[in-house]
């Protein structure tokens, strides 16, 4: 076991019901990683991020992080590895109580103080943005941002992403995508991300991880799964026309 | 000058059928087709409710510890029974947590007042025990159905929500406390605007129905006062307890959103 990996799957499979979502997965991600979870739709990308920190867990198999199996203490990992939904939660309220919830539980973050929210906002690129404002006025592409501050404020490891851009038109899902490309250089994050989207994920992930039907079906870099056609095979093919953009 | 009794024979009764009479001409007037309905509904009130004052007068009569701690703990079976039944969606182990709910506020509210504030001697006298008792499980399975569906209906609301204060790193508890805040609120709303208007917009059935059996109205109202802190405590306890109870089922032991609860069967 290398000492930089930061989770490992063994033999990892989901069941609901009688329907196999995820089928013996085995590999690990590395500290520090930019890694995309490709697939075609219900080829179970999300399904296998929720198990990053625990929403969900496997039928079978085994999940570690750090070293140590990743159900010791899931409060303690949910703050360790961050998700930024799809569709992100919004509370009723300000943007400073929505930055604020996790201060509920975590005296840490309820003792930061309101320029350090700013400084919050300013990272992911919220700069016009009074704590005051009703947090649900906010626009598609804010209240993104706005969920990635909360989630930083737990000060994560790593950072999942599901569908991060789905919702979002080209030039709003390259800024987020720049955005927490930046914050992985900056903060030292891991991020896995999952997507549809092969094109937009080529230019940020250093690794990928392809699955189809449930079964992982390439892992590697993008140059590498290119050479194997294995987008092709996972049937992503439809995204190529975009290669040149 | 002293309150009269006034009392209601048989013949009085046969004459108040005049009422279900003038309604079933306003039913048959109106074409609302619920003539049928209403008959069945009027002669069941009466059989039922006779009944019952046959089967209260033997209870009455029986003066013993066990006998009265039986009959509530039957109360108690029947109510959490009706409410698991009244449930829209099935709530895993639900009975029992209407079970302890209502076991939890009978024991500490009807004992409190059997015990301190009314002094009842014995304390397992069925006129008091059996009355009050009553008024404590049914008050308590009212607001706990509704508090459950609407709990219910928060979670499936706040989804998304509770998902995402999970991922933060809450607690179970944590997560659904703004649902189980809003379920508890929405309870005690119906309580609070009773406490609020009472003897103002209406005079409740309790005093009434004791001034109309020739009590002094001074004391009619103190019951009825008792009642309503009575009514509000029960509604509040019985609902904590219960919530206390059912979040957990919505949860596995890996804190865990259990969605698949949330969902509609086809």
């Amino acid at each position: 076991m290398q000492a930089d990996q930061i989770f490992q799957f063994k033999n990892v499979s989901l069941n609901v019901g009688e329907l196999s979502i995820l089928n013996e997965l085995n590999f690990s991600v590395n500290k520090g990683e930019f890694l995309a979870v490709l697939g075609a739709s219900g080829a179970g990308k999300s399904s296998l991020l929720r198990m990053f920190n625990a929403l969900s867990s496997p039928s079978s198999g085994q999940i570690h992080f750090r070293n140590k199996p990743i159900d010791i203490d899931i409060q303690c990992l949910r703050k360790n590895v961050g998700i930024l939904f799809q569709n992100p939660a919004v509370f009723s309220g300000s943007i400073k109580e929505n930055l604020m919830i996790a201060g509920r539980w975590n005296h840490n973050i309820a003792q930061i103080l309101d320029h350090e929210l700013i400084s919050a906002l300013e990272q992911v690129g919220l700069k016009d943005i009074k704590l005051k404002q009703n947090a649900k006025d906010l626009s598609g592409g804010e209240q993104q941002r706005l969920a990635l501050a909360c989630a930083l404020l737990n000060k994560p490891q790593v950072l999942l992403l599901d569908e991060p851009t789905s919702n979002l038109d080209p030039k709003l899902s390259r800024s987020i995508m720049n955005l927490v490309n930046k914050l992985r250089k900056n903060l030292d994050l891991t991020i896995i991300a999952v997507s549809h989207d092969h094109v937009l994920m080529r230019k940020y992930a250093n690794r990928v991880i392809l699955l189809s039907q449930g079964q992982l079906v390439g892992d590697g870099t993008f140059k590498a799964l290119d050479a194997k056609q294995a987008f092709k095979k996972a049937g992503l093919l439809e995204h190529e026309d975009h290669d040149a953009t | 000058m002293r309150p009269e009794f006034y009392i209601l024979s048989w013949n009085d009764l046969l004459v108040s059928l005049v009422f279900i009479a003038f309604s079933v001409f306003l039913i048959k007037k109106w074409k609302l087709g619920l003539e049928q309905t209403l008959l069945i509904g009027t002669l069941r009130t009466f059989v039922q409710l006779t009944a019952m004052g046959y089967v209260l007068t033997w209870f009455f009569d029986q003066q013993h510890w066990a006998f009265m701690l039986s009959l509530l703990f039957i109360m108690i079976v029947i109510a959490s029974y009706e409410g698991t039944r009244r449930q829209k969606k099935d709530i895993p182990h639900f009975f029992s947590a209407m079970f302890v709910s209502l076991l939890g506020a009978a024991i500490l509210i009807l004992g409190t007042i059997l015990l301190f504030i009314l002094d009842v001697k014995p304390w397992y006298s069925p006129y008091a025990a059996i009355p009050i008792g009553g008024m404590i499980i049914g008050n308590g399975l009212n607001s706990t159905s509704l508090t459950a569906n609407r709990f219910l209906g928060e979670l499936k609301h706040r989804e998304k929500e509770i998902e995402t204060l999970l991922a933060l790193g809450a607690s179970p508890k944590q997560a659904v406390y703004d649902a189980m805040k809003e379920s508890i609120h929405a309870a005690l709303i119906p309580n609070i605007n009773a406490m609020m208007t009472v003897g103002l917009v209406q005079l409740p059935g309790v005093m009434t129905g004791q001034i109309l059996a020739g009590i002094d109205p001074i004391i009619a109202v103190r019951y009825q006062i008792m009642i309503m802190y009575m009514w509000f405590t029960t509604a509040t306890m019985a609902n904590m307890i219960m919530l206390a109870i059912v979040y957990r089922q919505f949860f596995t032991d890996k804190l865990q959103l259990k969605r698949e609860l949330l969902r509609d069967k086809a």
